[in-house]
């Protein structure tokens, strides 16, 4: 808790200096936060190791981006659905979809477990990958450029540090939503699941449609992050969703500390910030990422929070 | 669309076939035996492919440069099973996934210090640069014939190694039962890094033979790597023989539908739509196997263990 | 005679050359205590896996309440009213013992899809675990983790998580594997207080235990029941005795 506090802190003080780059960075821990909390449902709570959730980052992402360019240009999207950038339609859009595909996806994935399942979310999401890069009316490979940010009625999202209190503000609420769900009946039976799927499905519960549930939740929030991450860059390319995003991400959550919600927010913070530092250190930084990530499997298992969090504690 | 374009497009879909297969028979004995799932499989692709290319640009020897490349890979392999990857097979499959995740970051970023971060690029050797003419009228070049041979080769190969040959025999015990085989005097620990060789230099193989045609450059194992796990899942995982039909099967399948979608949709559609449209979903065309596949048979068509 | 609660029809399963299950016939009526016996390797674990759905026979069907539940999958038996226990135990470790029964608890009661009240809150939840824990002996042990407790102490929230389910057949797959004699005492105890109020199934090697808890014996050798019936004729069959040489009975 003390740590949560610190968090909400450094904001104020990164807005004092008079050094924007900050914001920015910040923001970019604040959204890929997101993603990795949202990762950290499905794996650290469900404990379903997809391998494949930067596909619905990067949907999420693109959902506002091909909006955006064809609200630019008065075109229809298919020729049926106006363009726009009103963030209030835009933004609970983007979750739609993405959550719409996670339930596609883990229709299928969830039918199989273990090894199988790792594989087939991987190969969807490089699938998507390349269904995107050979989208050329969107941009294909080079990306597709936005002409500004999403509008929300009274904020003007153009400033970065407005854009920041957004931000936090949707990262702040999922995690108490995700706090509620992870309490609630359906948050047990989804730590059940993870516990023990033997013993849930002896009890009767029909455990393929709650694991479905929770995958399509946590896609419908990496959607979110993505369309946040589409707005920081006003732009969206397929890297979004390549498959070592994913890997990123899962990254991020086992630093931070898997089932937590909380860690893999800080977990996202540290790995920016590595990647800040190193990368000006060698253009060769991911020599030590490497290695470095296998020993952080090897050894610390419970990730920053769960290393903070326990020293305060004797259990 | 005439049949002879059919079949040179069969031609190019076997020999794509015919290279994963090499990566998947690899991948899916060290799954199926040592239940580890290796990400970083490709690299030893990737480590196959410079190596031959760096070997034949000194000795002016595409023969000299494949020799070089199987024993390169196996070499790193069996060094990163000793160092990094014994730990791993007691542990659970993320951990793995994640370990071996950073070793594909590791070995991309080495590469690219060793051999720069300009793609190579690799003539197919001398004496396979013609064409040979298969069916009177139809040249097909020589050197992707001389792959679909080697993988035939090969997958004869492996099938006397492993049914009828005592390191066979050996594997398939060790698969069912790590603990009693140790007991019973075999030493697990080096059959398993041998496995693991073995699997290499048959990567290392697929990656030198796909020099000359694809572009030798860092990264190129990730691409080919989610192809081999589609083949696996598709074949079944821990089985040879579901590793070469579901190679084959992806090879046939991403390269017709690649070839033949776009002119197909032509029929219904404008030339501008049936050309997008059909790219699009050629590229997802192995993905809607895979998922058909799994809808009918969740392990795979051949699955190992029952 | 009522009708069968439970019943299995030639019930056949191969594993390769090996026949688990080799036409295996089995009734288990309302409200008795069915034993079902063996020596090891005879197909038990088959038999049982098949009946709770974890197993789908090669042949052979499975009725259970007056409907066909042979094709129907393990969750969907436990919600029909079959619950079980499991030889190697199987609980939620990491949760505390009033949490693995309030687990069950609220697989009873209905859907789970509740997103937002707070489960372990919840006074429908917990205080039927609290009972059904009292129930079994384990009332004072409800704050610990599962982990924990005691190898006896697990068996016995092994069995009350299959009852807090409120079955109509419970099916228990050696619920003394690994007790000592007091602990066993204690559970048969538990059982008999149970007997006529559900079915139970209930595999055991125990035959002290079998005799002085069975309404009716079923004998299983090489996956097929060689003898039926109630436990003195059960105890004078010399195919049993054969089968079962040396036992003291």
């Amino acid at each position: 808790m003390a740590a949560l506090a610190v968090a909400l802190l450094l904001p104020a003080v990164a807005l004092g200096l008079d050094k924007p780059f900050f914001v920015t960075l910040a923001s970019r821990m604040l959204i890929y936060g997101l993603a990795a909390a949202s990762l950290d449902l499905i794996l650290g709570f469900g404990g379903m190791v997809s391998f494949g959730h930067a596909a619905f980052f990067g949907v999420g992402g693109y959902t506002v981006g091909i909006l955006s360019a064809h609200g630019f240009d008065g075109s229809a999207f298919l020729g049926l659905f106006p363009g726009g950038d009103n963030a209030l339609i835009v933004w609970p859009l983007a979750m739609l979809v993405s959550g719409l595909l996670a339930l596609v996806v883990g229709a299928v994935s969830l039918r199989t477990g273990g090894v199988y399942f790792i594989m087939i979310t991987l190969a969807f999401a490089q699938m998507l990958y390349y269904f995107f890069v050979s989208l050329e009316t969107y941009g294909g490979d080079d990306g597709l450029s936005m002409y500004g940010r999403s509008r929300l009625p009274g904020l003007d999202l153009s400033d970065d540090a407005t854009f920041y209190y957004v931000c936090l503000a949707l990262l702040l609420a999922f995690l108490w939503l995700g706090r509620r769900l992870v309490a609630s009946r359906f948050g047990m039976v989804i730590a059940g699941v993870r516990e023990n799927e033997r013993r849930m499905v002896a009890l009767g519960f029909p455990v393929y449609r709650y694991k479905l549930a929770c995958f399509a939740i946590a896609g419908a929030v990496a959607g979110l992050a993505g369309a946040l991450a589409a707005n920081q860059t006003e732009f969206v390319s397929p890297g979004l969703m390549h498959w070592t995003k994913s890997g990123e991400i899962m990254v991020m959550v086992i630093m931070g500390g898997m089932g937590t919600l909380v860690g893999p927010v800080f977990g996202a913070a540290v790995f920016l910030l590595l990647e800040e530092v190193l990368s000006k250190w060698t253009e060769h930084w991911m020599i030590v990422l490497g290695p470095l990530l296998i020993l952080i499997v090897l050894f610390a298992k419970r990730g920053l929070y769960g290393w903070l969090a326990g020293r305060g504690k004797t259990s | 669309m005439t049949a002879l374009l059919v079949l040179e497009q069969v031609l190019n879909g076997l020999q794509l076939g015919v290279m994963l297969f090499l990566l998947a028979a690899g991948l899916t004995l060290i799954f199926g035996i040592m239940d580890l799932i290796n990400l970083a499989h490709g690299s030893l692709y990737m480590v196959g492919a410079f190596v031959a290319a760096s070997v034949s640009q000194w000795t002016g020897s595409f023969m000299l440069g494949l020799l070089a490349a199987m024993p390169a890979a196996a070499a790193v392999g069996m060094a990163v099973e000793m160092i990094a990857l014994r730990t791993l097979y007691e542990r659970n499959h993320l951990d793995q996934v994640l370990a071996t995740f950073g070793l594909i970051l590791f070995f991309n970023e080495l590469v690219r210090i060793i051999w720069g971060p300009r793609a190579i690029f690799m003539d197919v050797p001398e004496a396979l640069s013609g064409t040979i003419e298969i069916v009177p009228g139809a040249p097909y070049p020589a050197f992707r014939l001389a792959i679909i041979a080697v993988g035939i080769a090969v997958a004869v190969f492996l099938y006397f190694l492993i049914s009828r040959t005592r390191i066979g025999m050996l594997i398939r015990a060790g698969a069912s039962n790590r603990e009693m085989v140790g007991a019973l005097g075999v030493d697990v620990k080096l059959l398993f890094t041998l496995v693991f060789g073995l699997g290499a230099a048959l990567a290392g193989l697929a990656g030198a033979m796909a020099g000359p045609i694809f572009a030798v450059e860092v990264g190129m194992g990730e691409g080919v790597l989610i192809l081999t796990f589609v083949v696996i899942v598709i074949g079944g995982i821990g089985s040879v023989r579901g590793a070469l039909v579901g190679a084959l099967l992806v090879g046939l399948v991403d390269t017709l539908g690649r070839a033949f979608l776009p002119t197909l949709l032509r029929l219904v559609a404008d030339p501008a739509t049936a050309d997008g449209v059909g790219a699009s979903v050629a590229s997802m065309s192995i993905y809607i196997l895979m998922a058909a596949v799994l809808v009918w048979r969740p392990r795979g068509l051949f699955p190992a263990h029952g | 005679m009522s009708e069968a609660l439970l019943r299995a029809n030639s019930l056949v399963k191969r594993f390769g050359a090996v026949m688990a299950s080799d036409g295996l016939n089995l009734e288990v009526y309302p409200g008795e205590v069915h034993a079902l016996i063996g020596p090891n390797g005879a197909g038990k674990t088959t038999a049982v896996a098949q009946l709770s759905g974890e197993m789908c026979p090669d042949a052979g069907s499975v009725q259970f309440d007056g409907r066909d539940v042979t094709r129907l999958s393990a969750d969907a038996r436990a919600r029909a009213g079959l619950a079980r226990s499991f030889q190697i135990t199987s609980l939620f470790l990491g949760f505390t013992a009033e949490d693995n029964v309030a687990m069950a608890i609220q697989a009873h009661q209905g859907h789970s899809f509740r997103f937002w009240g707070n489960a372990r809150e919840d006074e429908t939840l917990r205080d039927p675990a609290r009972a059904v824990l009292a129930r079994v002996g384990l009332d004072g042990r409800e704050d610990v983790p599962a982990a924990n407790l005691a190898h006896g102490e697990q068996r016995q929230l092994e069995l009350a998580m299959a009852l807090a389910t409120e079955p109509k057949l419970l099916l228990l797959d050696e619920p003394m594997a690994g007790m000592g004699h007091d602990e066993s005492q204690c559970m048969v105890e538990l059982l008999v207080g149970l007997k006529g109020k559900l079915a139970i199934l209930l595999v055991e090697h125990d035959m002290d235990v079998v005799f002085s808890l069975a309404d009716r014996i079923t004998v299983l050798v090489y996956g097929r029941s060689i003898a039926s019936g109630a436990p003195e004729d059960i105890r004078v069959n010399a195919e049993v005795r054969d089968a079962y040489l040396g036992v003291d009975a």
